[in-house]
């Protein structure tokens, strides 16, 4: 009955809460269902197969995704061979898959990424299984069977885009799975290597008995695996996009969970400092401390279950809507779709239990200390806010943030990310623990101006006193201010585009990248104007481990490093392992081994790639290779506006249009968007909280001949010069995680790197805060003072 | 209750000292007081503002705890009690009326009755809570809430929620500070008759020598220390007793 009623009576003290910890646990929810949904799935193509053999691993690329060195077309037809000779084997399919994509009115259809490419050999098929839907299997050369979604009849004319370029065939069929189907005659000129056998077991076989059988056949020369383990077979196209789509949730999760902590830790400790009196009239009524312990923290349950419970549905009914959205910025695969489970929305809710709790534990234990007198006498002004724990933490999370920050500008570029996230989150957390001893002197020094009126008497009187509503309110903005400094200022710095230098390093008039396809086939890049700088995107393996190697024409090289030396069978090198006069035993995309002559040796960083080889060598082994940037010297963009899969660009525009960048901008305007709108909720729950407990202080401010629009100014100022406080605390908790990162990345690249800070964007933001608090304030005020009026 | 016969003393203060702060800002607000009040008495406690009238009542009802000396309440010797312990002995055995800030503001006044009982972990009858509202003369109204009453009508509610739990020791601090002659009247009236008819111990702190009247016993305090007593004749109010009283105080505050 109690909690049942101070919850009613008190509402505004808990409706900040209920919104607070619903909004949290929604982005919680929706965040974690996203997540765990988004786990690596068995391709869908190779479903059917139930046990797969992959190609030998190599090393890690320079993303850290393990490359696969592919057989040799021959050595996996002998493969293939061996292994259909196992008891229980219906087929082994040589998995075939090569760059391929349907034009249709003169524009690339759908695009598929160059990692996970769709062109694939008939038998293939089998492996998912997909089935005809009409007409017969491609045969002959120019045959070629079709998803049934495109909408062509067999007989129909396609045109099919290939590395090489479109090419007209004859639909012999269509298919009920995705995918562009060739003979698989043609599939081995255009995809002579292989990575994965897949095995069609006849029924009753057992796939674990199979797989035996074929780790024995298969010994040295690859990997067996059957059941849930076919997940390594995903492509790493749809890995490194669901990696980060993976990277940004997390980062929401983090701020999602830190930032309801937080708003709750300092909503309860002000909902219990508030209600001092009447807890210590409970206390000398009779009510033990457990008694009262017990109170705030059933209360603090009783909102924690509704809250997470509702939002924990919020969360739910969204989390197709950020699914959605992920999957348009690419950053998770197409056809993802999350799935609710208990396993995301479980630690959601239990999340947000514990965190309502948790925030009110602190609390209800001091509160459980109120001594009873306290009922008895008046105490406005704060005293004794700083207690020893808060002096210890708050210190300790200062230095911790402060050392992050030391160790992100030591951190050569993986983790310098997240460790100027947390430097910024801990300093924030620190400083929000000090500012009862951060707020009276800064205080003092805003509001310098203010001295000689009476207003700001007051204003800078009442503001100092009552230091816990002061730093209510100026935490979440702190805290908002800090963060997108942080994360604004950390993309920005992050992003000048690298290609852009090159373009100017190079003096050309055009930039031709692929628009609506992965990459330029030959055709394209044939077919344009002028001087053309270019080289084909390939990867070949030296000693197990891969190499991103170019392939370009000696004279015409898209890059600033020197390729005169280059040859018909020797390679340039920009990697200190190597020297001019080495032999390097290169295995190409189809698997064959070629040793090359090291022509020449460069600087690292003056080439793009650690290799450059030449052009023809590269497409005679990876007839699925693209170009991904042409520059053109000698004829302007204008020129080359034929090809619609082509976007020309002067060098200016395409610096500035840069997808990607604009891809994560939008991004990480919404997330900052999403903590504006939490910390809005957050400030305007304590202003309102705080402004209602002010009606003693109005009344006696009216009796004295205050009117109520010196009243209204007077908590107008304050306000302002609390966000204020906030904004300029903010600033100053980001700081040292942006230097960090800036020297991070000036180490990295070896140049002087600009700090960036968007200055429009920080401008909304500390706008949307002023705005938010001014308008809460006033509003809560004016309610107070009309309930006020002097009787 | 634990108070086995009329002459034993419900609340025992043996050279209780209470002193705020330390070193040089130190204040003395006892300076050593010892005092009894028998089972079924009425006393009041006058002396001049800041003479730590206050200060002893809570040391007395165990609110406060003192700086030096012994408070024992039936029997109870208050030093070395924890908190809980000491909180639920004065659920049981004390109430309390304060100056100001007598309700929590979200209950109704039937539920602030109500609420010593429940704290206590007892299901108080509705009966029992309405009785105790009539008997303070608010029947009528025990569904409004704080902000709904009159000073004087919460007063009231706190009276009746002090004596509710049929407590051995009933302390009130200016009961009457705020009420007029009426309500004072009333108020005095019921506490007077919580010590004859329930043989209850009152205690009263009161600036008002008519109130002080009511009384069976005035102590007077001056800086901490028990300076006078006055026993009065036993009628409630009587005027010539009210003079003797004032008169003290008189010389006191000179
Ligand atoms: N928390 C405190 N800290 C410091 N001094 C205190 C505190 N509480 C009371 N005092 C001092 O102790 C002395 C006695 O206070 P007390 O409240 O008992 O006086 P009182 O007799 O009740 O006065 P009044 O009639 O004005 O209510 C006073 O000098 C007062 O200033
Ligand atoms: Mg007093």
């Amino acid at each position: 009955m109690l909690a049942w009623s101070t919850v009613r009576e008190r509402w505004t003290g808990f409706v900040g809460s209920f919104v607070a910890l619903t909004l949290g646990v929604g982005v919680l929810t929706t965040a974690l269902v996203v997540f765990v949904s988004a786990q690596p799935a068995v391709p869908e193509r190779l479903a059917g197969a139930a046990v797969v053999v992959q190609s030998p691993a190599g090393g890690e690329d320079a993303e850290a995704y393990v490359e696969y060195v592919p057989w040799s077309a021959a050595r996996a037809e002998e493969l293939a061979a061996s292994l259909r000779a196992i008891d229980g084997v219906a087929a082994a399919v040589p998995d075939r898959s090569f760059y391929a994509q349907l034009v249709r009115d003169g524009r690339p259809v759908g695009d598929p990424p160059a990692g996970d490419p769709i062109g694939h050999g008939w038998s293939t098929a089998a492996l998912a299984p997909y089935a005809l839907v009409d007409g017969a299997a491609p045969a002959a050369a120019d045959e070629v069977a079709l998803d049934a979604a495109y909408g062509l009849a067999p007989g129909a004319t396609a045109a099919v885009l290939t590395a090489i370029g479109p090419r007209e065939m004859r639909v012999s069929g269509t298919v009920d799975g995705p995918g562009i189907y060739v003979s698989d005659a043609s599939a081995r000129a255009l995809a002579p290597g292989v990575r994965a056998i897949g095995l069609v077991l006849s029924p009753g076989a057992a796939p674990a008995t199979v797989a035996a059988a074929a780790r024995t056949v298969v010994g040295a020369a690859g990997a067996v695996v059957a059941g849930d383990a076919r997940t390594a077979l995903e492509p790493e196209a749809v890995t490194r996009v669901r990696w980060l789509g993976t990277q940004l949730l997390t980062v929401m999760i983090v701020l999602a969970a830190f930032a309801t902590v937080f708003v709750m830790a300092s909503t309860a400790a002000l909902n219990a400092y508030q209600r001092r009196r009447e807890l210590a009239l409970l206390r000398a009524i009779g009510a033990t401390p457990r008694q009262t312990r017990r109170l705030l923290l059933g209360e603090a349950l009783a909102v924690g279950v509704v809250s997470a419970a509702a939002g924990a549905l919020l969360g739910v009914l969204a989390a197709p809507l950020l699914g959605d959205l992920l999957v348009r910025a690419e950053l998770e695969p197409a056809g993802f779709a999350p799935r609710p489970s208990l396993l995301a929305v479980g630690p959601a809710v239990v999340t947000g239990v514990l965190v309502a709790v948790a925030g009110a534990w602190v609390a209800a234990r001091r509160a459980a200390r109120v001594r009873p007198l306290e009922a008895l006498r008046e105490a406005a002004v704060d005293k004794h806010v700083m207690t020893r724990p808060r002096w210890v933490f708050g210190v300790l999370f200062g230095l911790a943030g402060l050392a992050l920050a030391v160790g992100t500008a030591a951190d050569d570029g993986d983790s310098a990310m997240t460790m100027a996230i947390f430097s910024a989150l801990t300093l924030i957390v620190g400083c929000t623990l000090l500012a009862p001893v951060l707020i009276p002197p800064a205080l003092r020094a805003l509001t310098y101006p203010l001295r000689r009126s009476a207003t700001g008497e007051v204003v800078r009187e009442s503001a100092g006193a009552a230091i816990r509503r002061t730093a209510a309110t100026a935490g979440p903005i702190l805290l908002t201010v800090g963060f997108a400094t942080l994360i604004l200022g950390m993309v920005k710095t992050m992003s000048p585009a690298f290609g852009s230098e090159d373009a100017r390093a190079l003096g050309v008039d055009a930039v031709v990248t692929a628009s609506g396809t992965p990459g330029l086939s030959d055709a394209a890049v044939a077919a344009l104007p002028g001087d053309v700088l270019s080289g084909l995107s390939t990867q070949v393996f030296v000693a197990g481990a891969p190499v991103d190697a170019l392939g370009v024409v000696p004279g015409a090289v898209p890059v600033r490093g020197d390729a005169g030396a280059l040859t018909g069978d020797t390679a340039v090198v920009a990697d200190p392992r190597w020297r001019a006069g080495d032999t390097l035993l290169l295995t190409f995309a189809d698997g064959e081994a070629v040793p090359l002559r090291v022509a020449a040796s460069v600087e690292p960083g003056t080439l793009t790639t650690p290799l450059l080889l030449p052009r023809d060598l590269v497409r005679a082994h990876d007839p699925s290779a693209l170009t991904m940037t042409a520059y053109v010297r000698g004829a302007p963009p204008a020129a080359m506006t034929g090809d619609p899969g082509v976007l020309a660009q002067d060098p200016a525009a395409y610096a500035a249009n840069d997808d990607e960048d604009a891809l994560v901008w939008l991004f990480v305007l919404v997330m900052v968007g999403m903590s504006v709108g939490y910390t809005s909720i957050a400030v305007a729950n304590t202003l309102v909280m705080a402004t209602g407990d002010r009606r003693r202080d109005f009344r006696v401010l009216r009796l004295s001949g205050a009117t109520n629009r010196q009243i209204l100014r007077m908590v107008g100022t304050e306000t302002a010069l609390v966000v204020l406080f906030g904004t300029a605390f903010g600033a100053l908790v980001a700081l040292p995680a942006l230097l960090g990162i800036r020297s991070s990345l000036a180490e990295l690249t070896g140049s002087a790197v600009r700090l960036v800070l968007p200055w429009p964007e920080l401008a909304v933001v500390v706008a949307a805060c002023t705005g938010l608090a001014l308008g809460a304030a006033l509003l809560a005020t004016r309610r107070t003072l009309h309930r006020a009026q002097p009787r | 209750m634990t108070t086995g016969t009329r002459l034993a003393e419900a609340v025992t203060l043996r050279e209780v000292r209470r002193t705020y702060g330390a070193g040089d800002a130190a204040v003395t607000a006892l300076a050593g007081v010892s005092v009894g009040f028998r089972s079924g008495s009425f006393t009041a406690v006058m002396g001049p503002s800041g003479s730590g009238k206050s200060t002893l009542l809570h040391c007395a009802a165990g609110l406060d705890r003192p700086t030096a000396g012994t408070v024992t309440i039936g029997g109870t010797d208050l030093g070395g009690l924890s908190e809980h312990r000491l909180t639920t002995l004065r659920r049981d055995l004390v109430g309390f009326v304060f100056q100001e800030f007598n309700l929590v503001s979200a209950l109704t006044a039937a539920q602030n009755v109500a609420l010593p009982l429940r704290l206590a972990g007892r299901r108080p009858a509705p009966a029992d809570v309405a009785a105790a509202l009539a008997a303070v003369g608010l029947a009528e109204r025990g569904g409004h809430r704080p902000s709904e009453l009159s000073g004087g009508q919460q007063q009231r509610v706190a009276i009746a929620r002090a004596l509710v739990t049929g407590p051995a020791v009933v302390f009130a601090d200016e009961p009457t500070g705020a009420l007029d002659l009426r309500s004072s009247r009333q108020v005095l009236g019921l506490l007077r008759a919580a010590v004859h008819e329930q043989d209850q111990t009152v205690v009263m702190v009161t600036h008002d020598p008519l109130a002080a009247a009511y009384a069976d016993r005035v102590l007077f305090l001056a800086d901490g220390l028990l300076v006078d007593e006055l026993t009065g004749p036993g009628t409630p109010g009587d005027a010539g007793f009210a003079a003797e009283v004032a008169a003290r105080m008189a010389r006191l505050e000179a």
